[in-house]
């Protein structure tokens, strides 16, 4: 059982003014999220992924569907009793959302007091939880003496007080430079590693799915146009919005005004070669087009590495006689993705 | 001048009486103020206890009472001064209508106060399994608490200027004192005298709600 199943969940608000369509938020989502996983889920902004993770504590109710975290069917489940559940759930937010009235230590012990924990209990943990974050001597300081890498670790202490077995992260690097974000980002794979903490990860930036994720949902227009494996999505994108964002990170076929420029600069065919993790090594086929006699320079493309497997598209201009090339390339297409661009 | 030299012990009870109703009004009105305001906020469209219903009927009371001058309020609420406080002139007749004029106005000032804590934080604390009764006290208020130290310092200026009607129902005060022995007597120097120490306490009031509030937001 996967530790937060949802089907067919939908969400609906109702119609901003007379006349108009009620909003659909979220359209029908149906997901599995393993424990262990990171799960990316992302979209451009008004997709419904924000939408998305407050069902899963239940911060918003659910129009229709079910969802089960843990076990527990919360669309069913009593206001009262969905503070216990929260309780098992960590969140994180763009904008923080520190207590800007208490110092960095009573923030991350907020959690544990709503909890009911005995008062030397909370300050062995707070210690812990600071000390994990690298915030230490922080603790007696408040949040606008932060800077914003900052404001974000002491949000995760927060949210790991109760030591949920769930992480929520809407779009938590989102207000942080790209160094402080890789920061964030890394402190997160941590939590995921050290204490096998799931996280369902909210972003509309593909480097953030690309470092963390494990699975990834990419939403639009409030519904999941396409998840699965960061691996498969990465590599072989079939919907229209994932091919976007993954364009955002992977260098991959050249667009039609990159292919204008690489024509007036390069001779021969144009021709793109996929490589995926399993299939041929980038040798063999070099190999083969060597050994057809023919000249060939790499003008366009990159490899990518997503979580210790390597994929990439490579732009080649192959020079010689076209029956030559032809046969080449039909001995490769057994081995590898070829697609000739131009 | 010397006329101020033999009303001296009159002028220090004036004073006196002008401190004794500004505080009992700023305790039980800013009690009162303070439930109004934070029902208001509570209730409101999209908050910890929304209730249309709640929300709205104490708008129309709000909204009902705000706009009487309170010199006539304090004659318009004669009768229930009489039931509640037993009686319906002198001091406590007055810190009775005061305190019932002030809470709407500081009701008022709470709930814009409360307004400006970010719904991002009050998520956080909900996402945290808090209610709303918890989130409200451990929250919302100490969050809002600068801008609800400085609201309520502009309402004690403001009730000190109100305390100086009392005389209309008998009561005293630094008001009373500067109407009776200065205005209705020709002596300037004794309006002038009483003046100055209002001035005075307002400002001591506005330095210490300023030092206050400064404190709390540690700015």
């Amino acid at each position: 059982m996967a530790l937060v199943a949802l089907r067919n969940v939908t969400k609906t608000y109702p119609a901003p003014e007379k006349d108009a369509e009620p909003i659909v938020a979220v359209d029908d989502v149906t997901l599995d999220i393993e424990a262990g996983d990171v799960y990316g889920i992302i979209g451009y902004s008004g997709a419904g992924k924000s939408t998305l993770v407050r069902l899963v504590n239940a911060l918003e109710p659910a129009t229709s569907g079910s969802i089960v975290v843990d076990g527990t069917e919360i669309t069913a489940t009593p206001e009262r009793q969905l503070r216990g559940i929260r309780l098992r759930i960590g969140m994180i937010f763009q904008q923080f959302n520190l207590f800007n009235s208490k110092s960095v230590w009573k923030n991350v012990a907020y959690p544990l007091t709503v909890a009911g924990r005995p008062k030397a209990e909370i300050a062995v943990r707070v210690d812990e939880l600071l000390d994990f974050v690298g915030l230490t001597d922080k603790a007696r300081s408040y949040p606008d003496q932060l800077s914003g890498g900052q404001k974000q670790r002491v949000g995760i202490a927060r949210a790991l007080a109760t030591s949920p077995q769930l992480l929520l992260a809407d779009e938590a690097t989102s207000a942080l430079d790209p160094e402080t974000t890789q920061e964030v980002l890394a402190l997160l794979k941590r939590v995921n590693r050290e204490f096998g903490i799931t996280m369902i990860v909210i972003t509309h930036e593909m480097d953030v799915i690309q470092s963390i994720a494990t699975k990834v949902a990419v939403m639009d227009g409030g519904r999941v146009v396409e998840n699965g494996d960061v691996f498969e999505v990465f590599s072989n994108p079939q919907n229209t919005a994932s091919q976007r964002f993954v364009s955002t990170v992977v260098k991959g076929i050249p667009s039609p005004a990159e292919l204008a420029v690489l024509r007036e600069r390069h001779e021969g065919r144009l021709v793109t070669i996929s490589f995926r993790d399993g299939d041929a090594s980038q040798a063999a086929v070099f190999v083969e087009l060597a050994a057809a006699g023919l000249e060939f320079e790499l003008v366009f493309g990159g490899i990518n590495d997503i979580q210790g497997r390597a994929f990439g598209h490579l732009t080649l201009a192959i020079r010689g006689a076209d029956a030559a090339i032809d046969a080449a390339l039909a001995q490769i297409a057994a081995r590898v993705d070829v697609t000739e661009v131009a | 001048m010397d006329r101020l030299f033999e009303l001296g012990s009159e002028f220090w009870v004036a004073a006196l009486e002008t401190l004794y109703m500004v505080s009992l009004t700023l305790l039980f009105g800013g009690l009162a103020g303070l439930a109004i305001g934070l029902a208001l906020y509570t209730t409101r469209a999209g908050s910890l206890l929304a209730n249309r219903a709640v929300f709205n009927i104490l708008n129309v009371i709000i909204n009902f009472f705000r706009p009487i001058p309170f010199i006539i309020f304090i004659a318009a609420v004669q009768p229930l001064s009489r039931l509640v406080i037993g009686t319906g002139i002198g001091n406590n007749a007055l810190i009775f209508a005061l305190s019932l004029a002030a809470s709407f106005a500081i009701g008022r000032i709470v709930e814009q106060n409360l307004l400006t804590v970010s719904p991002g934080v009050i998520e956080a604390a909900k996402a945290m399994g808090a209610g709303p009764f918890r989130i409200l006290r451990t929250v919302v208020i100490p969050e809002a608490l600068g801008p609800l130290i400085l609201g309520y310092t502009f309402v004690m200026v403001a009730i000190v200027d109100m305390t100086a009607v009392a005389g209309f129902i008998g009561g005293g005060g630094l008001g009373n004192f500067a109407l009776v022995y200065g205005y209705r007597q020709f002596e300037p120097v004794v309006t002038w005298a009483a003046v100055l120490l209002i001035v005075v306490f307002v400002q001591g009031v506005q330095f210490f709600g300023n030092w206050l509030a400064r404190k709390v937001l540690r700015r």
